[in-house]
């Protein structure tokens, strides 16, 4: 091919690049799909449920309940809280934990008592600080006592 | 080494590992009663420089599990300790808990704290009806006059809701049983 071909064959490559563009990559888009009545229903819902000032409310008091969630979880902050972290004058009712399902009580009514209602168990405060401490003594006292009759023995055998 | 020196050598190992843990327990216990008193303290001085009852003044309480919360005083036992906000392991190693849920000292309703009988409610061993007890709270302080002293059940349901401030103050019983102890103390006060 002469040179002047060669330059009216990308001529034509770069005149016609648009074009072919345009018929490789253009898509035939679906008719829009008609939406349900009830799917209409829904988005109008959420979209009330945004902009409803209740749903902002309960946004707002979402510290309370983490607060309480957490409580529940006995989830402990790494660091001590600052005497700030509640609100003056809240409830103490906020600082316990939300209610759970009925399943989750069941279970909680089996652990340890740890929240306060009507016929509560007292506190587990049993410690077994002090029966470890006298079985490590104990332990200690054995082992001294089998070494002692070890020796004895030993001497007796070499007498 | 015979077989016997080696079970008198393992039995002296187990017992010193037994008896370090124990003391690390308590070691732990104190650092953390001295870090709940050293927080106590703050909020006294904060009181202090209000000048007036937190309930009043700009500073606020927390009630986060394991922060102070309150003060009991037993003056003829000598019992003067810190109340933290709860009562789980980690709360009762620090101090006395308040338990979740029961009402604060002063306010109306009961009040529940309690604490191991090997630590912080030892003295109880020697409480009586007629005794003072004196709380600190956000409440204000308050006198309760012990009214009525029992032992239950570990699982018997001894905590009863009342309309009027009581305060209870709960340990394990026997004091001075080794092991897990089955029963629990339990003293109620009310306000003089």
């Amino acid at each position: 091919m002469s040179s002047l071909g060669r330059a009216a064959f990308a001529a034509m490559l770069i005149v016609g690049a648009g074009t072919a563009n345009g018929q490789i990559t253009t898509v035939v888009a679906a008719p829009p799909r008609k939406t349900e009545p009830a799917q209409q229903a829904a988005a109008q819902k959420r979209e009330q449920a945004a902009q409803d000032s209740v749903a902002r409310v309960t946004m707002t008091g979402m510290k309370e309940w983490v607060d309480s969630a957490s409580s529940a979880l006995a989830i402990r902050p790494d660091t001590v809280p600052t005497t700030s972290d509640t609100a003056l004058g809240t409830p103490r009712a906020a600082a316990s934990p939300a209610r759970r399902s009925d399943s989750s009580e069941t279970v909680r009514t089996q652990e340890p008592t740890a929240e306060f209602k009507k016929g509560a168990r007292a506190p587990d405060t049993a410690t077994l600080i002090p029966a470890i401490a006298l079985s490590g003594v104990a332990l200690i006292l054995a082992g001294v006592a089998m070494k002692r009759r070890e020796r004895l023995a030993r001497s007796r055998v070499r007498r | 080494m015979n077989s016997r020196g080696t079970v008198s050598n393992a039995l002296i190992v187990c017992g010193a590992l037994l008896l370090i843990a124990s003391v690390a327990s308590i070691a732990r216990a104190a650092i953390a009663r001295d870090a709940v008193r050293a927080r106590w303290a703050e909020i006294e001085a904060g009181r202090a420089v209000a000048g007036a009852r937190l309930s009043t003044s700009g500073a606020r309480w927390s009630s986060a599990r394991g922060t102070p919360v309150a003060r009991v005083m037993i003056p003829r036992l000598g019992l003067d300790e810190v109340v933290v906000e709860g009562v789980g392991d980690d709360e009762l190693r620090s101090g006395p808990g308040h338990m979740i849920g029961s009402a604060l000292p002063g306010d109306s309703g009961t009040s529940v704290i309690s604490a191991h009988r090997d630590r912080h409610f030892h003295a109880l061993r020697g409480i009586a009806v007629g005794d003072t007890v004196i709380t600190d709270s956000e409440r204000g302080t308050i006198s309760w006059t012990v009214s009525r002293i029992r032992v239950v059940r570990a699982d018997d349901p001894a905590l009863d809701a009342r309309a009027t401030p009581t305060l209870m103050l709960t340990t394990c019983w026997p004091i001075r049983y080794v092991g897990p102890a089955p029963d629990r103390l339990i003293v109620e006060a009310v306000p003089k």
